[in-house]
């Protein structure tokens, strides 16, 4: 397995858990609550930085299980990247315009910050799912 | 991304016939990961044309000894 293969499957480990922890604290609260009573700007935070150190970390692990493989790559790992990063950015752009339309109707700015969270998470763990594929399948670009 | 290629190769029987060369052995010498040279053989990836002369150098035989087309249309 390539680097840039560990890589993004340290994406969908420390990903995946982390949404749901996410989900699993606010999705109740709004359920039983009204919006403004919603504790979400914290565990937002938290869920952030908690996923940018859990996937640095995941990718010094990845390093160091073969240093001689982690600067390498090649032009099917870029192609791979390149690929998945077009696909993430359409999720990215969805949740944009997502929030746009919702900051344009005066909704709760809770939507409008969950809408680009969410964006931003589904377009992180589609891109690595999709480059994972990638790998794994048939990839011609010819 | 899952378009069947039409290229087929025979970079596995010119491995063999080069001493056994080894998946890691060309990959380093081309300049690639020896995961880029298993889904090559496999035909699971279509290499740009350089890194298929460079394949071919490897191997002191012309590109079209390495790497064919298929006349069938996809």
């Amino acid at each position: 397995m390539t680097f840039l293969e560990k890589s993004n499957w340290v994406v969908l480990i420390v990903g995946v858990p982390t949404l749901l922890v996410y989900m699993a604290v606010v999705v109740p609260q709004v359920l039983g609550k009204s919006i403004a009573e919603v504790s979400w700007v914290q565990p937002m935070i938290f869920t952030i930085a908690g996923f940018v150190v859990a996937n640095i970390l995941g990718n010094v692990v990845a390093a160091a299980t073969n240093p001689r493989e982690a600067d390498k790559n090649d032009q099917r790992d870029r192609e791979i990247d390149h690929f998945g990063e077009r696909v993430g950015n359409w999720l990215m752009i969805a949740g944009s315009i997502i929030a746009l339309v919702l900051a344009m109707t005066t909704a709760d700015r809770f939507w409008i910050a969950n809408a680009i969270f969410l964006g931003g998470m589904a377009a992180a763990l589609v891109s690595s799912v999709t480059k994972i594929t990638a790998y794994h399948g048939p990839f011609q670009r010819w | 991304m899952v378009k069947p290629t039409l290229v087929t190769n025979s970079i596995r029987s010119l491995r063999f016939s080069n001493h056994e060369m080894t998946q890691a052995e060309l990959a380093d010498r081309v300049g690639v990961t020896r995961q880029t040279i298993i889904a090559i053989e496999q035909g699971r990836y279509s290499p740009s044309l350089e890194t298929a002369f460079q394949i071919a150098r490897v191997f002191r035989v012309p590109l079209d000894a390495v790497f064919q087309y298929s006349d069938e249309q996809g």
